[in-house]
């Protein structure tokens, strides 16, 4: 590993880069939700308040910081830079700035969806650390709820690997040179989203974090740094389902114009991808602003009885076309 | 304290809302306060479930015996560093039920009150009004003694409220 890997991955197009998406992220989430509701969101901080969310990190970062008393205090005090690593791990293999990723093997996919049940566990285990009552409230949905979508978001997930015939993240995007995978198989491209949704805790699957019954969720106990990294770590787990959604059905960093001087050709690259990781983006701002939040076991029925058999049948559909 | 600290404070306020036996009109304003009129989103009030997440605390209402309390644990659960806004004549000192045998008379009696905001019920722009003081920020835009709100871009318009009933 060369010196110029490492910077790739721990500022431009890897970590530092996917921080400040994250915030940027979570303003445009706040002033889409504000917008359609007729309010004007968050607006002093900075120009338009896109500063909002990094003040809102600093201040946390600065407040006391309390471990309750009946806590387990190793997992309640090293759980959240764990759970920060997963989706920061996850977007080093997706590409951004040309067509290969900073880190990818055949075997990609495989990993992302360890990352995606390990940010879960995380969760679930944070939420337990902190024996309280609403938390282990909101764990139990949670877990129920992880059941439910795990199964389609999977399945989802491997209908642009047949279609691609290959379980890297940089091979499917490198397939999708002729047309977007979310034409052929646009039910898997629904499916995903609404798994995402729900793996990232927003309506209407909001319902382990629901403010007006369980306080905050599983995040009830955290306080100062912690709930920074959480909040952050929430905001990262946004743009990397988004980024694997606009890579795996809408081409990614993959565009029409491609040219052969270097520096314009990873602008190219890059803005394709931004282009598309916003429009995903949005979708997921819209969706969860429109919709109320559903109860649990409806949650499990949606998943069960109409999402699973869907994309089931996408899988079909797409392995006999083959 | 660092100018980072100091602005991401001034600019992220986080506010706790305990109702300590109000008689909810006070309440109703705080949430006028958050609707599209007021959007106290903008100066970066949010207003979060959980008291481990606050920085402000809003008491609304008198204290009586079954909530002074739950007002206590709800202040120690709080991280410092920690604000507490009294919103209402009643949080005040008793308000309409000044002199019941069965209430407290101001929620400073139980924990340290930083801000009075005084009305019955306050307007909300007496509250936004009362939270950018609180936190140090000089109210920019119009003082209007109306409940007119040209622009948008009028932070906060102040009313001339009476004195809490009683004082
Ligand atoms: S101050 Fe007035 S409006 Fe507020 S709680 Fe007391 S009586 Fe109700």
């Amino acid at each position: 590993m060369d010196v110029l890997q490492v910077v790739e991955i721990l500022v431009f197009p890897g970590l530092t880069f996917f921080v400040w998406l994250a915030f940027v992220f979570d303003w445009l989430d706040r002033k889409t939700a504000a917008r359609m509701q007729g309010r004007v969101g968050p607006l002093v901080a900075g120009p338009h308040g896109i500063l909002q969310p990094v003040a809102d990190f600093f201040k946390l970062t600065t407040k006391e910081e309390i471990v309750p008393e009946y806590s387990d205090k190793l997992v309640f005090e090293w759980g959240p830079p764990l759970f920060f690593a997963a989706p920061a791990v996850g977007t080093i293999f997706i590409p951004v700035i040309s067509l290969s990723a900073i880190i990818s093997n055949p075997y990609d996919l495989l990993f992302i969806l360890f990352v995606l049940a390990f940010s879960t566990l995380m969760a679930a285990m944070l939420g337990y650390a902190s024996a309280g009552r609403y938390s282990t409230i909101a764990i139990g949905r949670l877990v129920v709820q992880y059941t439910g979508f795990e199964v389609p978001l999977i399945i989802s997930i491997v209908t642009p690997a047949i279609l691609a015939k290959s379980l890297s993240i940089e091979g499917i995007v490198g397939a999708q040179s002729g047309y977007w995978f979310v034409f052929i198989a646009p039910i898997s491209f629904g499916v995903f989203i609404i798994a995402a949704l729900a793996e990232l805790e927003k309506a209407p699957f909001d319902i382990p974090s629901a403010k007006t019954e369980i306080v905050a969720g599983w995040m009830t106990e955290f306080s100062g740094e912690a709930l920074a990294y959480i909040k952050l770590t929430k905001n990262l787990s946004y743009v990397f389902l988004s980024a694997l959604g606009a890579s795996l059905f809408l081409g990614g960093s993959n565009g029409p114009i491609l040219t052969h001087i270097p520096i314009l050709q990873d602008l190219l690259f890059s803005s394709y991808f931004l282009v598309k990781l916003f429009a995903v983006g949005f979708l997921i701002f819209a969706i969860r602003t429109a919709l109320a939040r559903i109860r649990i076991e409806q949650a499990t029925r949606v998943f069960w009885t109409i999402l699973t058999p869907l994309s089931l049948l996408q899988l079909s559909i797409v392995i006999a076309l083959r | 304290m660092s100018a980072l600290t100091k602005w991401s404070r001034k600019r992220s306020i986080w506010v706790f809302h305990v109702n300590a036996a109000s008689c909810n009109g006070c309440d109703i304003e705080i949430l006028a306060a958050l609707t599209p009129r007021y959007d106290a989103e903008r100066l970066g009030v949010q207003l979060v479930g959980s008291p481990r997440h606050a920085d402000v605390l809003l008491v609304t209402g008198t204290v009586n015996g079954m909530t002074k309390d739950v007002l206590k644990r709800v202040y120690e659960q709080m991280p410092e560093p920690k604000l507490v806004v009294a919103v209402g004549a009643c949080a005040l000192g008793g308000g309409v039920m000044k002199g019941c045998y069965n209430v407290g008379h101001g929620i400073d009696k139980v924990i340290p009150v930083n801000l009075f905001i005084p009305g019955c019920p306050p307007r909300p722009e007496a509250i936004l009004y009362g939270i950018l003081k609180l936190v140090g920020e000089e109210p920019k835009g119009k003082v209007v003694v109306s409940d007119k709100v040209e622009k948008q871009s009028d932070v906060v318009t102040r009313e001339e409220v009476e004195p809490p009933v009683g004082q």
